[in-house]
């Protein structure tokens, strides 16, 4: 099965609170100084193609779009991971962008790319969270779309996926080539590579190409989406006493909470 | 044919037959040894012998028991007296009455002969009181019978010299008897009993004495007993290295990272497991084994030379390597449990007589495991990858790396300023809060002591140290390089740190790869700026206090003093020694990388260690780490202990007064 993973490398999302800043001019996340991380759903999501691959053969292929010289890392840890061979598409503007802007150039490399069964994405960048990307690129792609996805089996040419909704999980039988956006579970925790696959990762072919090269126009940025104003939340802190005895305080105590709708 | 010439050809054959048997055993371990690789490090030579002295005949490392000590001493030392005697036994076998040359005779070298062989006697008489009475517990987990037999040996051995000794003098034929006044008070017990009768005790003595000496020297080679031989070099060829620095290895070349095969091993380490005479004090003195704990460091030996005999026995006899039976080094013979559970504090290799190290072995196992086969404990995975994503261990960290200067003047060398000395916060203290104010005190005294130095800010990063320690050496390279780069971007040369862990890194291990610094922890400087009179303590503390060594900074670096010596300048400031102190210092549980795991099973050593603490009585314990300070805190207060754990640094800003 031949699987191509989508790669999104975001601000490490473990950062501490404060030292996270929105650019005004640009009205994104400031990016300079700080460490850069394979966006976690995304890590996942080559977890699964890797073990795909790994029962039913076949290559996987990382692809990635952002500034060149910042994915240099992201790209090497998905080779030393285990992908085939890696696909780095050049743009500086990248960070602005939002999902309908990226999925039509992501959807241009995967055509180049040719051949493929499956393509996997995170169910959403832990910048954003658009969680936009799966079903942009399946339209583009004309390619089945399941989105929040944790397992997948191949069945006979076919996948049957394990998707988790609002009410449980659903076992959805896919037929490829198909747009997948994975979520997480133990059994697809990203593994650690070894250090003979670091090594051999540095001999791994990545293809360098650039919007110009997919045919994609620079459109100036918005799609039909528009980010108006970003803000950090604001958070405050309260304390409240209850008086009484502990029966009267446990008793107020029960109805506060029921009125912030707590309990 | 004479009497003479046919006990001479008799001995001649046993003695042939006998050191036959033996050389073929050692040249059968010599082979095990040299299936591993590495240097023989012969120089320097003058150092290497004078270590060699001191340790061995001086027995400095076994006189850490003292009467276990004592008693070796009197055997080991009366092994080497009285070989004199066995040349003398084996001489009077072809030559009636011989004895050695120029000093056989000399009244002071017979005395000498018979004091020993009294005090031989007696270290076999502690020996036995040791095992069969005080019974301690590393001693009777030990291979007893051997112990029983080889005591039994030397018993023999001595009472029959005394008497073949003895018997010689009741018969006159003892021209050399003048000094032997032990032997001549024996003899006397001989008085009034008939010539024939003492002369068949002579030669029953004689031909016992003989008899026992040559069977033990076949039996040497086997077993614990082979320290004999074993233990001269391998103290002469221990590691040149600092005891701090693990050896670097090749990743490029090499063909496999780390050890899984007995085989995997370097010779002085397989030299090690021949040298180990299983007393046990590795296990004894070992945090993890006193927690209930799997890990056992002497069974790290003991079971390394089981393996290596037997897989060893198979290489030499060049059975092809699929066919080779062995269990898996690493998972069955060391669960990985017994691999994680070192803290690499080196209690073990301070302890040991024979000069072995535990450490370097474990780590070698280590290294497969994580570079091989990338298995290790999820959360020394998740501080690895913040490493290398974030540049620091502590994932999760509520705070940047420069929080703790907000409020506190401190230049930044990344932000373009100069100094003369690089201040190296280290992860543990930048990104813990818990730390920031052993920190700003770190920064007051510095200043009020006129000092010039500055911190890189952002452009610090981890110097690698629990990569390396966890057994990822590629990653520690990749760190390690990347620092010295940055050290050398900003021309450093001077560096002073509160880490042991950092302070260990940059001074023996950065050199591996061309880093070259003065390196100071922070108490060593401190103490200097008190000597120097730069800093001048007023207020006084009023208060007992206990010091917590770190492992780091004491066996591994040699530093007992330095911190003492601050704390003995802080006015008012009593000080309480625990009972594990400096080189006997009990870990706080972080090293080895074990600050971000540490196997649940019995007791936490971070919780034995505030046992400790307690039983002083004092009110502070005094750190000179941050790690050492997160874990006693953390241990302080799940067992609701009154001893908090304060930086010595803060301990000596509280006591400049104000305006200081």
């Amino acid at each position: 099965m031949d699987t191509i993973v989508c790669l999104k490398q975001v601000v490490d999302p473990e950062l501490p609170q404060w030292d996270f800043a929105i650019d005004p001019a640009t009205k994104r996340q400031v990016r300079m100084g700080k460490p850069l991380v394979i966006s976690t759903y995304d890590e996942n999501a080559l977890e699964l193609a890797l073990q795909l691959k790994e029962k039913t053969g076949g290559k996987v292929t990382a692809l990635t779009l952002g500034p060149q010289g910042e994915v240099k890392d992201a790209v090497r840890l998905a080779l030393a991971m285990g992908a085939d061979e890696a696909v780095v598409i050049d743009d500086p503007q990248s960070p602005q962008r939002l999902a309908a802007d990226k999925a039509s150039v992501l959807a241009a490399a995967i055509k180049r790319i040719g051949r493929f069964d499956l393509v996997l994405t995170g169910c959403e960048s832990a910048d954003w969270v658009e969680r936009a990307m799966a079903p942009f690129l399946a339209e583009a792609l004309g390619a089945a779309c399941v989105t929040f996805i944790s397992r997948a089996e191949s069945r006979d040419g076919a996948l049957s996926v394990r998707r988790t909704s609002e009410e449980g999980f659903q076992t959805v039988d896919v037929r490829l080539p198909a747009v997948l956006s994975v979520t997480s579970d133990e059994a697809i925790r990203p593994r650690l590579p070894k250090v003979k696959d670091i090594m051999a990762a540095m001999r791994k072919p990545v293809a360098n190409w650039t919007r110009a090269d997919l045919g994609a126009e620079d459109a100036g940025g918005a799609k039909g989406v528009e980010v108006k104003d970003v803000s950090i939340p604001e958070r405050t802190t309260k304390v409240e006493f209850l008086e009484g005895e502990p029966a009267e305080q446990a008793e107020a105590l029960v109805a506060r909470l029921r009125a912030l709708k707590i309990l | 044919m004479s009497i003479t010439l046919l006990r001479g050809a008799i001995v001649l054959l046993m003695l042939t037959v006998a050191a036959g048997v033996s050389a073929r055993k050692l040249w059968r371990v010599y082979r095990l040894i040299r299936l591993g690789d590495g240097p023989v490090p012969l120089q320097p030579i003058g150092r290497r012998l004078s270590h060699l002295v001191i340790e061995v005949i001086g027995h400095t490392k076994v006189f850490r028991r003292f009467s276990s000590g004592l008693l070796h001493l009197f055997i080991f030392w009366g092994f080497l007296v009285l070989l004199s005697t066995i040349i003398q036994v084996f001489g009077e076998a072809f030559v009636p009455g011989w004895t050695l040359p120029v000093i056989g005779r000399e009244p002071w070298f017979v005395l000498l002969q018979d004091v020993f062989i009294v005090l031989v006697l007696i270290g076999v008489a502690m020996a036995l009181y040791l095992r069969l009475v005080v019974r301690p517990w590393r001693l009777v987990t030990q291979d007893q019978f051997g112990a029983y037999l080889i005591l039994g040996f030397i018993t023999g051995i001595m009472t029959s010299l005394l008497l073949s000794r003895a018997t010689g003098i009741a018969l006159g034929h003892a021209g050399w008897a003048g000094g032997a006044i032990v032997s001549r008070a024996v003899a006397g017990w001989f008085e009034g009993i008939s010539t024939p009768v003492i002369r068949g005790v002579f030669e029953a003595a004689w031909w016992v004495h003989i008899g026992i000496v040559l069977y033990f020297l076949t039996w040497i080679p086997e077993g614990k007993h082979l320290h004999l031989i074993t233990l001269g070099p391998n103290v002469y060829f221990q590691k040149a290295r600092p005891r701090g620095a693990l050896a670097a290895v090749d990743i490029e070349t090499a063909e496999r990272l780390g050890a899984s095969r007995a085989e995997d091993f370097t010779w002085k380490d397989n030299l090690d497991v021949f040298a180990c005479m299983e007393c046990g004090r590795c296990t004894e003195v070992c945090p993890a084994s006193n927690t209930g704990k799997e890990l056992d460091p002497r069974r790290l030996h003991t079971d390394l030379r089981k393996q290596l005999t037997a897989v060893g026995a198979q290489l030499l006899a060049e059975v092809p390597p699929d066919e080779i039976k062995r269990p898996a080094l690493v998972g069955e013979v060391f669960s990985e449990a017994f691999l994680w559970q070192c803290l690499s504090c080196g209690a073990c290799v301070e302890e040991c007589p024979a000069g072995n190290d535990h450490i370097d072995k474990i780590v070698g196992m280590r290294r497969h495991l994580v570079m091989e086969e990338a298995r290790l404990p999820e959360n020394m995975e998740q501080a690895l990858r913040s490493m290398e994503a974030r540049g620091h261990p502590f994932r999760g960290a509520a705070v940047t790396r420069t929080a703790w200067t907000a409020g506190v003047q401190v230049k930044r060398l990344d932000q373009g300023a100069t100094a003369e000395w690089l201040l190296w916060v280290g992860c543990a203290a930048a990104l813990n809060e818990r730390n920031h104010p052993s920190m700003r005190a770190l920064v007051s005294l510095l200043h009020a002591a006129g000092m010039d130095f500055g911190i890189l800010g952002d452009a610090e990063v981890c110097t690698g140290d629990p990569a390396r320690r966890i057994g990822n050496e590629y990653l520690f390279q990749t760190m390690a390089k990347q620092n010295i780069a940055t050290l050398g971007r900003f021309g450093v040369r001077r560096i002073v740190t509160i880490c042991p862990h950092c302070y260990n890194t940059f001074k023996n291990e950065y050199p591996q790869f061309g880093g070259q610094y003065e390196v100071w922890h922070h108490t060593q400087l401190l103490a200097r700026l008190l000597e120097e009179g730069r800093l001048r303590p007023n207020g006084s503390l009023r208060t007992a206090v206990t010091f917590h060594d770190p492992c780091y900074l004491g066996r591994h670096n040699g530093e007992y003093d330095a911190p003492r010596r601050v704390l003995g300048a802080i006015p008012g400031i009593s000080t309480v020694e625990m009972a594990q102190c400096r080189d006997k210092a009990f870990c706080c549980g972080a090293g080895g990388g074990l600050y971000w795991f540490e196997d649940r099973t019995g007791e936490r050593v971070s919780h034995a260690r505030t046992r400790h603490v307690a039983a002083t009585g004092a009110q502070i314990v005094a750190t000179a780490c941050p790690f050492c300070t997160l874990m006693l805190e953390d241990a302080a207060a799940a067992t609701n202990a009154t001893a908090r754990p304060v930086d010595i640094a803060e301990l000596l800003a509280q006591s400049m007064g104000p305006g200081a």
